[in-house]
């Protein structure tokens, strides 16, 4: 599903390399943590996925799209088949749940009877079904994130990436969040989390990639945050 | 593509940036009012033009003697000189007016000013040859060759107010577009930054949808239509001020020259021939200011 390919991104105002010489696969349906510490690169790797960056060196193959020879007009098909879901939600304030879930499919320029069908059933599945006449500021943090992952999700991609999806929430609201990942992950979306949370990584025993100054360090299939924990 | 949605943006969009708008709309009015106006003095021009080139060229003035008694010119001096001027070269037509004649033209011409016309008595007015020049000969000639003869009072070469209007009248249509251009630049400026200002306004919307895989052209498109609706709206606002300004201003400035026949008046005529120019104008200028602004300035 997912394939980097001696992948090295270098910036014009970094003196050495985000990623330098990355190769890395995902099948599909797989469950991965991005994990390293600020700087490594994870934020660059999500990047290159979803074609907001083009690798200086090396291919990216995401769903058989080789990213970064995709023309400028193909890259939104890319986009909807690959869902992002941020650590400060995005969320748009002036719109209901259902509204901001829905948003997703209006720009998108789905017909309006698909988006009054498809948008209760994914709040039903990430738990907010009643909640749909709400604004985010009316909700908690985890029931905002919920809302970004509807919003991600609702496309039915076949990649989700997540980007520090629990950063700003608490233990257990956390535990709650990855359960719906989990979740989602179950109906055959491979999941790549870029994520600082090690009670999480340790808990789920997926597969980690470890990223240290742009290299990978570490490729473990159920692996745990810190090696020896 | 969802019209609805496109709409709603666009609405949200024109009401979140309510000041930017205003001032938008207001600059592109005064601009188009002003392009707007250079038009009808183009038009204007052009029907002087045409009415004055239909008009003599030189008029030869008989003296009080020939006017008195020759109201035929069937006798000389008057006959000699009107012969010699039809065989004039470049000379295409002659004609005849008596004091009667004459008397009856000016009383047409003064028709819109009956105190003007109770002054001029057939008497007063002396008879004349209208004379209409080719293109290979000037007035000039004419005039030399014939100022002074017996039975000639004097000669009036016409052209030459012809010129002088109508240079009046391209020097104020010059002016007006000089203005109406620098105004337009001002408007282009504004445009530009308004849709700037409502992207930046909108970044958390625009991050998204490119996010979730909307097309270039579907994020875009509201912000292009949030300027030509600006654009058309000043346009109407300018053909309101263009009616307004030729009750209250121009048809009594241009009173003079259109009682004396030298202009017709502004007829909200003029104002509809130039009102879908402005329209046509300021959509294509809006629309093309916005997406060009987007292109450069603004990621999306």
């Amino acid at each position: 599903m997912i394939r980097l390919e001696h992948v090295s991104k270098t910036y014009k105002t970094l003196a050495r390399p985000a990623l330098d010489d990355v190769s890395v696969s995902v099948d599909k349906g797989e469950f991965v943590f991005l994990i390293g510490p600020s700087g490594s690169g994870k934020s660059t790797f999500l990047q290159l996925l979803l074609r907001e960056e083009v690798p200086t060196r090396g291919r990216v193959i995401v769903a058989d799209w080789n990213v970064a020879k995709l023309p400028r007009r193909r890259v939104p098909k890319l986009r909807q088949r690959v869902g992002c879901v941020f650590q400060d939600f995005r969320l748009l304030n002036n719109k209901t749940v259902f509204g901001n879930v829905a948003f997703a499919l209006e720009v998108i320029g789905k017909p309006r009877h698909t988006i009054r069908k498809v948008v209760p059933e994914v709040l039903q599945l990430v738990g907010l079904e009643g909640k749909a006449d709400r604004m985010p500021v009316e909700l908690s943090g985890g029931e905002q994130q919920r809302v970004a992952i509807a919003r991600a999700f609702v496309n039915r991609p076949l990649v989700l990436m997540c980007d520090e999806p629990t950063g700003n929430l608490d233990p257990d609201t956390s535990q709650d969040i990855m359960l719906l990942l989990e979740r989602i992950n179950r109906t055959g979306t491979t999941l790549v989390m870029a994520t600082h949370d090690h009670s999480i990584v340790d808990s789920m025993r997926r597969r980690v990639v470890e990223l240290s100054h742009g290299q990978v360090i570490r490729d473990d299939a159920r692996g745990v945050y810190g090696v020896g924990r | 593509m969802r019209a609805s949605f496109v709409s709603s943006e666009v609405v949200n969009g024109l009401r979140r940036n309510v000041s930017m708008t205003i001032a938008m709309i207001l600059t592109t009015a005064v601009s188009l009012t002003l392009l707007g106006g250079g038009l009808i003095v183009v038009r204007k021009v052009d029907q002087a033009q045409e009415s004055l080139r239909n008009a003599a060229d030189v008029v030869v003035y008989m003296s009080e003697d020939v006017s008195a008694n020759d109201p035929e010119c069937a006798n000389d001096p008057c006959a000699g000189i009107r012969s010699e001027l039809e065989r004039a070269s470049g000379v295409e037509s002659v004609r005849y007016l008596n004091r009667q004649e004459i008397f009856e033209r000016a009383t047409e011409e003064f028709s819109n000013q009956p105190q003007l016309r109770e002054l001029v008595r057939p008497k007063a007015l002396p008879a004349a040859l209208w004379v209409e020049l080719g293109d290979n000969v000037t007035p000039r000639a004419v005039k030399k060759q014939f100022e002074g003869r017996t039975g000639i009072g004097s000669i009036n070469d016409q052209s030459q107010f012809v010129r002088s209007m109508v240079g009046k009248l391209n020097d104020v249509r010059d002016g007006t577009f000089l203005i109406a251009a620098l105004q337009a630049f001002a408007a282009l400026l504004l445009i530009s930054n308004t849709i700037q200002l409502s992207a930046f306004n909108r970044r958390t919307e625009t991050g998204i949808m490119r996010l979730v895989g909307a097309s270039r052209w579907y994020t875009q498109l509201p912000f292009l239509l949030e300027a030509m609706v600006s654009g058309i709206i000043g346009s109407v606002a300018a053909i309101g001020l263009l009616m307004v300004l030729k009750e209250a201003f121009l048809d009594g400035l241009l009173k003079p020259l259109t009682e004396a026949n030298l202009l017709t008046a502004v007829s909200y005529a003029d104002v509809a021939f130039v009102a879908p120019i402005l329209v046509l104008v300021a959509s294509v200028i809006s629309g093309l200011t916005g997406y060009l602004t987007l292109r450069l300035y603004v990621r999306i």
